[in-house]
């Protein structure tokens, strides 16, 4: 078999993706222009239309860019928190048995709980203010971020901790040049997954309580049976989600190219 | 770098006496390594422990390097009784160990930097080995890009690089194919002439053995004890073929215990 370059991989990559979409795209279209299903859900082109249109007009009192900005500013703002505080609380507990006795088994117990499941609780508490989002945030990303950098932790290759005393590293500097860099390709992992989740929770909360933001579109939507305007919602959740985890990986790829195969 | 001895050669640079070693067995029990083991090597010797699979040759190597400490008896090097790892203890793994996110540079000059040399003066003296091993053009490559032969030279090289007093490899081309392992015992051979060290070097390969060696010794199963002793004084670079070299070999081979 012929083997083909990064390049040429890179190239087929893309090729393959556009396809893929515009296959999704044209079957889209010809079922709603074919098939009774075009009553109820609009067709592609309609979509991508209005979703150019509100960039230039208004829904509620902001054009969509201002509806997504509303809510990536959320979901950042928390999630930095999050993602820093997973970090260290991960690290910790890898390394120090209490930490890891007292912390593991309350992140364990709490982990599960979905964050739609925190939207009541925040409520009572911050009311319908900015915070009651960044509560939200925060439980969807920091418990991900806290187990995968502790696993990564706990994975370390013995070995090499073998090695680095070997070479005399003192015990802080076996934290700081093995245990850290060893664990920055699980830091990422958990990253990815928090953020996703957290694009995927502000919508949730979005659309209990706000009145302005991706999932505000979506929920005004149904309340005016705007078909439209959800799938707008709709296709700039799943864009917007794409891009940031696109985002999140090309960042990981420069940080951990000892980590890829390859020449 | 470090000059080469002038004054007298210390006979008894490392003295294993009574070591014996043992490891706890799932379900209960012990099982022997060694028992009451004793060995000395010279300063400067190339030292080979042959011995058949699994005869606790690598067990040996980690209680020298104090990474693991024996059950009975001492092991003292240059006049310190071994209690921890130290860098002045190098060791070549099996599995080579390099650090991954490092490049070929940083791996070299690890050690020198945790025990806090400058970085000009460490850059240098990484430069040095890694011309040594040959990897020059290399050193910002990571090891992933590595072939398995280059890999091992790194851990040659960041070994070299500590200065330690005595370096144990531990079948470093137990993985090499066997063309790459010809070149790199050819290649450790005029490493380990230009700049002599300590080495003690476990392997199973008598044809291996008997080209490093300035000494072998040849152990037995566990608990492992040695069982005989050969000085080997064919000049280097060795000939695999030459008459003598085979001689030794056959008789080499003869006294191995092949049983498990």
């Amino acid at each position: 078999m012929r083997t083909k370059t990064p390049a040429q991989e890179r190239r087929d990559k893309i090729v393959y993706g556009v396809l893929a979409v515009g296959i999704f795209v044209g079957f889209w279209y010809a079922v709603t222009k074919l098939t009774d299903f075009g009553q109820i859900f609009p067709d592609p082109i309609t979509i991508i239309a209005n979703i150019g249109d509100k960039f230039i007009n208004p829904i509620g009192k902001a054009t969509l860019t201002g509806h997504i900005l509303v809510s990536l500013r959320r979901v950042m703002l928390a999630f930095t928190v999050a993602a820093a505080s997973g970090i260290v609380i991960g690290v910790t507990m890898g390394w120090y048995p209490v930490v890891e006795a007292v912390f593991k088994p309350v992140i364990e117990f709490l982990r599960p709980i979905p964050p739609i499941a925190w939207i009541p609780i925040s409520i009572l508490w911050y009311g319908f203010t900015e915070m009651s989002k960044y509560f939200l945030i925060f439980l969807a990303s920091f418990f991900v971020v806290a187990i995968s950098v502790y696993s990564g932790v706990k994975s370390v290759d013995p070995m090499l901790i073998r090695a680095a005393k070997m070479l005399g590293a003192k015990d802080n500097q076996l934290f700081t040049s093995i245990i850290i860099p060893s664990t920055v390709p699980y830091i990422f992992s958990g990253l990815q997954v928090a953020l996703g989740n957290s694009w995927a929770s502000i919508v949730a909360a979005e659309m209990v309580q706000s009145n302005e933001g991706v999932g505000w579109i979506i929920i005004t939507g149904q309340q005016s049976s705007n078909m439209i305007q959800i799938v707008t919602g709709i296709v700039c959740i799943a864009v917007v989600g794409m891009l940031l985890v696109m985002i999140m990986r090309g960042l990981e790829n420069k940080l951990c190219a000892w980590n890829k195969q390859g020449r | 770098m470090r000059m080469e001895q002038t004054g007298k050669i210390k006979n008894d640079f490392i003295v294993c006496s009574n070591v014996t070693e043992e490891f706890p067995i799932t379900g209960g029990g012990s099982f022997k390594v060694a028992e009451d083991l004793e060995f000395t090597v010279r300063e400067n010797e190339f030292l080979v422990l042959f011995g058949p699979g699994q005869c606790g040759k690598t067990s040996i190597l980690n209680m020298i390097a104090g990474f693991d400490l024996p059950k009975k008896g001492t092991i003292v090097v240059d006049g310190r009784k071994v209690e921890a790892p130290g860098p002045e203890r190098g060791m070549v793994f099996q599995t080579t160990c390099l650090f991954p996110w490092l490049t070929v540079m940083g791996n070299v000059e690890y050690g020198p930097k945790v025990r806090g040399v400058k970085k000009g003066e460490r850059r240098k003296r990484a430069q040095h080995y890694i011309d040594l091993v040959g990897l020059q053009g290399f050193e910002k490559s990571f090891p992933v890009k590595l072939s398995g032969g280059m890999k091992q030279r790194v851990g040659i090289a960041r070994a070299y690089c500590n200065e330690p007093v005595v370096m144990m490899m531990d079948e470093p081309f137990g993985h090499l194919d066997a063309q790459t392992r010809y070149l790199m015992q050819e290649d450790l051979t005029k490493i380990w002439q230009k700049e002599k060290r300590t080495i003690i070097f476990v392997t199973n390969n008598i044809e291996e053995a008997l080209y490093l060696a300035d000494r072998i010794l040849v152990l037995t199963n566990c608990p492992t004890k040695v069982k005989a002793e050969y000085q080997i004084e064919l000049p280097r670079p060795r000939d695999y073929t030459d008459p003598k070299f085979l001689k030794l070999r056959k008789e080499i081979s003869e006294i191995v215990d092949h049983t498990l």
